[in-house]
């Protein structure tokens, strides 16, 4: 075995910059989707202040359009994503036992390509307005006839990177849970959060190209003159729809899983009952995420497709109705007389299980497409989406993040402030949401910036705002207890909630960077729990003490992703007509995308010159902090 | 685990001997299956609006068989190469192997001049640019994305060519050349659908 | 690495260890076969168009499916992960496909 590859370690910012570690990784995952996320949230609660009153004039329509917009965009992309793989890197490791992640430098990479991605498209607020044409951008409505700011061009550029960032995130996953998982554990003993990940990221890495594609088509369109969706010559609009559905609706399914899959281990943790149907659980992911991918045109039932079209993905959609419902019966067979603690991560858990069904139920009247003519467009289905996504989605991220809190951070979120958060959560996001199905029954379009008075419109959308001001309570008591558990020294028990079932649970809280001393031994579904049945305090190891090899801190990742990002600044503003003569110099003549090219592959090229040898932690290091803890 | 291995004591399959190496292969097995989808959905955009010439020149009108076929060769020519340069790194035979990959390389580069050129060709004489119709639009953003693979490939293999001089063939190298061969291969597959459907295809109508 | 992995790769047959170039060799012919069909049945014309774009796809599939086999080593031992993922890339890129043809003009 080598011995000692000096490596330097960092310190501060530069350790942030630079870190390959999966656990700080997913902080700084939670951190950026935090912010975006707090972005999203403050333009919901402006487009809720404009639909307070009818013909308010609180944001102008153009406003509006543009905060729809950025609101969908960003909470799709660059809010609920992150923090889904801040789940997914600060768990998978630990779960499977597991020292790191398959691809610790692509872990970084994603990351960062993910920010700087979300960085610019967030950007267009202050660069001349933010894109206005929906978070579906349809055309013709985004292309250069009908779209004459550059708007569209920071949605095509800033998803387009930020897509990037998230397809080498999935790989990363696909690769560290086929790979890397320890001794014993077979993928019939994944815990269910695993295999909803993996599953996940293989419908990230199947779905994210089309969009790829679809983004490239419409950013050639408006930027290189391109012709895909310009119907003049010869273009085709509803290809823009088929290539975005294809990749949205998948997406969709994308996000729901890693929340099915918080909720499969939070809900057995307390109930102290093992997960009822384990392996119908399994079937159940897999055949959602065909399914997922089999869909796509319940979008497009308007369009006119034809009966034949509509009928095929009308019965496609419903038939999805059945694995989710397999796993909505074995949550509750889980609990069915199991001893049920309520604690925060709980409460949310079940709050998410009526919710989820509710959005369910109205996905299935969706999907018939004789119903669908009349709900189209409406705020019915603003209702639907955001019932699946906040109600569903969102509740299991927060499920999961107070259930994970003191494994990422060793400390523990204060259970009262915990359960005041939730209840504000879930009684602002009904009274926000359920009304919104009633709106849209009786006519309210949505996407549009106001409403005429006495159509009845006007007490549901006031409840409404009120119920969204409600859930940005819940959230913020949220954040006060994050912040607050700061005060509190570190140092919770490896296993705090004490009914931890999976392997996260066997090691320090927060865990040491190279995870486990020894990969342990799994015998079973839910290893620790089974250790624990046969009286044991911890798990067999399944090697003996030995150095412990650790991949280098690097820059690179971080340096590429700047190249990226200039490049996409280049491209977006290649055509455009400066003023001043040394920009026109350098952006009409491609020199600057070339130049963030350059820094990108010139990364590329040191890291494929550079052998990275790593480091090891040495056995005399380890036994000593074993004798420190 | 480190790069202490030399030459005599590498395994049958290097690339396989850590799980480095191996990780390496499989993820780029993973990001294939996403170029699938790339290629399939760009070549969906083509079918879509391959008739949508806007009077500009039609397939039928553009393409020049025989042409086609050269560039089909060559490609082919060099897969064939790239596998007897994996043979070669079985064997440790690091002279055959540059050799085989240098081979590869140059039939890259013939490809991607006669592509050049093709584009050139349509743009100057035939009039057809990216902004002439939704079809040429398609056209020239299916087969351009197969091309910079080609170019990407190219310096790609060309680089690790200089690794092989430098660092040899060891474990570490090892798994880069037989996912750069993989990566080829794909780029040929990918070949053996354009010609069929874009160039075969276009002149049956 | 763990013993999990070490058990996986398992011994290879001696046979195995060297390949000879032959089997490459036939795959090239074959693909050359099947390309000069496929450029044959357009040149000559006259055919059947219908018949024709069978024909193509055909061939063009063929070849495909033996190049992924035995030049990306799709067929050996040990590649089930990554046909999976293939044949999951395939699909998606298929269905794509099929509604460029049939859901995008009406």
């Amino acid at each position: 075995m080598a011995h000692a590859h000096s490596v330097k370690r960092h310190k501060g910012l530069m350790d942030w910059l630079t870190t390959v570690d999966h656990k700080k990784i997913a902080i700084l995952y939670l951190l950026a989707g935090g912010l975006f996320f707090a972005i999203g949230g403050i333009e919901a609660i402006l487009i809720r202040l404009q639909l307070i009153k009818p013909m308010n004039d609180f944001v102008s329509a153009q406003t509006f359009n543009e905060l729809i917009t950025m609101h969908g965009t960003t909470m799709i992309f660059l809010g609920v994503m992150p923090v889904i793989f801040a789940l997914m890197n600060a768990v998978i490791p630990l779960q499977i036992g597991a020292r790191d992640v398959a691809f610790p430098f692509l872990n970084s990479l994603g990351f960062w390509t993910f920010l700087f991605g979300g960085l610019l498209l967030n950007l267009s607020w202050i660069m001349g307005g933010a894109p206005d044409a929906g978070w579906t951008s349809y055309t013709p409505l985004s292309t250069n006839t009908y779209s004459t700011s550059h708007g569209v061009d920071f949605y095509t550029v800033g998803l387009q990177i930020a897509g990037l960032g998230t397809l080498i995130g999935g790989i990363n996953f696909l690769a560290t849970i086929i790979t890397m998982r320890a001794p014993g554990m077979s993928f019939m003993r994944m815990p269910m959060f695993t295999w909803t990940s993996f599953i996940t990221s293989a419908m990230i890495l199947f779905a994210f190209p089309a969009i790829t594609v679809g983004l490239v088509l419409l950013s050639f369109d408006r930027i290189l003159g391109a012709n895909f969706f310009e119907v003049a010559n010869g273009g085709n609009p509803v290809l823009w729809q088929h290539i975005f559905w294809i990749f949205g609706h998948p997406e969709v399914y994308i996000l729901i899983l890693p929340a099915f899959g918080v909720i499969s281990e939070v809900i057995p943790t307390f109930s102290r009952k093992r997960l009822f149907g384990y392996s119908s659980m399994v079937f159940a992911t897999i055949l959602i995420a065909f399914l997922g991918f089999m869909v796509w045109a319940h979008h497009m039932f308007t369009t006119g497709l034809g009966p034949v079209a509509n009928a095929l993905f009308s019965i496609a959609t419903m038939l999805i109705a059945v694995p989710t419902g397999i796993k909505i019966f074995n949550w509750l067979f889980t609990m069915w007389g199991g001893q049920i603690r309520f604690t925060s991560p709980n409460l949310f858990a079940i709050g998410f299980i009526p919710t989820f069904v509710m959005g369910g139920v109205t996905g299935v009247m969706l999907a018939s497409a004789p119903a669908d003519f009349q709900f189209h467009d409406t705020y019915f289905v603003v209702a639907h989406f955001h019932y699946v996504i906040v109600g569903g989605l969102v509740s299991g991220l927060l499920a999961g993040l107070h259930y994970w809190w003191p494994k990422m951070f060793g400390r523990m979120l204060n259970e009262t402030l915990g359960k005041i958060s939730f209840w504000f959560f879930i009684i602002g996001f009904h009274l926000t949401f359920f009304v919104q199905h009633f709106l849209g029954l009786m006519g309210m379009q949505r996407r549009v910036f106001t409403y005429l008075p006495n159509q009845n419109f006007d007490t549901l959308n006031l409840v409404s705002t009120i119920g969204a001001i409600l859930m940005g309570i819940g959230i913020l008591v949220f954040l006060i207890n994050a912040f607050a558990t700061w005060a509190k020294p570190k140092g919770v028990a490896n296993d705090p909630w004490e009914d931890g079932r999976t392997l996260e649970w066997t090691i320090a809280s927060p865990p040491a960077e190279y995870n486990f001393k020894q990969i342990p031994l799994v015998r079973g579904i839910d290893a620790f729990w089974k250790e624990k049945m046969a009286g044991n305090k911890e798990m067999t190891p399944a090697e003996p003490l030995g150095p412990i090899h650790m991949p280098s801190p690097t820059i690179l990742p971080f340096v590429m992703s700047v190249g990226i990002f200039i490049a996409g600044l280049g491209f977006m503003f290649s055509k455009e007509q400066f003023s001043n003569s040394f920009m026109s110099m350098i952006f009409n003549n491609w020199i600057v995308v070339i130049i963030g090219l350059v820094i990108t592959f010139g990364s590329m090229l040191l890291r494929s010159l550079y052998d990275d040898h790593g480091w090891h932690i040495e056995v005399e290091e380890l036994e000593e902090e074993g004798v420190k803890a | 685990m480190s790069a202490t291995h030399t030459e005599g004591a590498l395994p049958h399959e290097p690339e396989k001997a850590t799980l480095e190496g191996r990780n390496k292969v499989l993820g780029f097995w993973l990001f294939l299956g996403g170029e699938a989808v790339l290629f399939g959905t760009l070549f969906a955009t083509f079918l879509a609006l391959r008739n949508q010439t806007n009077e500009g020149p039609t397939a039928s009108e553009l393409f020049q068989l025989p042409m086609t076929a050269i560039t089909t060769l060559i490609l082919l020519v060099s897969s064939l190469t790239s596998v007897f340069a994996v043979q070669a790194m079985h064997r440790h035979k690091v002279g055959a192997l540059r050799g085989w990959l240098a081979i590869t390389v140059l039939l890259g580069l013939a490809f991607l001049c006669l592509e050049i050129y093709e584009f050139a060709e349509y743009v100057h004489a035939e009039k057809f640019g990216m902004t002439t119709s939704a079809f040429s639009s398609a056209f020239y953003t299916l087969v351009g994305f197969h091309g910079a693979h080609v170019a990407f490939g190219v310096v790609w293999i060309s680089i690790l060519i200089g690794q092989l001089f430098k660092k040899g063939l060891t474990v570490v190298t090892a798994p880069k050349i037989y996912v750069s061969a993989i990566y080829w291969h794909f780029i040929d597959v990918v070949w053996v659908f354009i010609f069929t459907v874009v160039y075969l295809l276009g002149k049956v109508g | 690495m763990t013993t999990e992995h070490q058990a996986n790769r398992g011994i290879v047959k001696h046979s195995e260890r060297h390949e000879g170039p032959q089997k490459h060799i036939i795959v090239f012919i074959f693909s050359i076969i099947l390309t000069a069909i496929a450029f044959a049945a357009v040149m000559a014309g006259g055919v059947n168009a219908a018949f024709t774009v069978l024909l193509l796809l055909v061939m063009a599939i063929l070849q495909v499916l033996v190049q992924m086999g035995y030049w990306m080593h799709l067929k050996d031992r040990g590649h089930l992960i990554p046909i999976i993922f293939m044949i999951g890339g395939f699909f998606v890129a298929g269905t794509a496909i099929v509604t460029a043809l049939y859901w995008v003009w009406w």
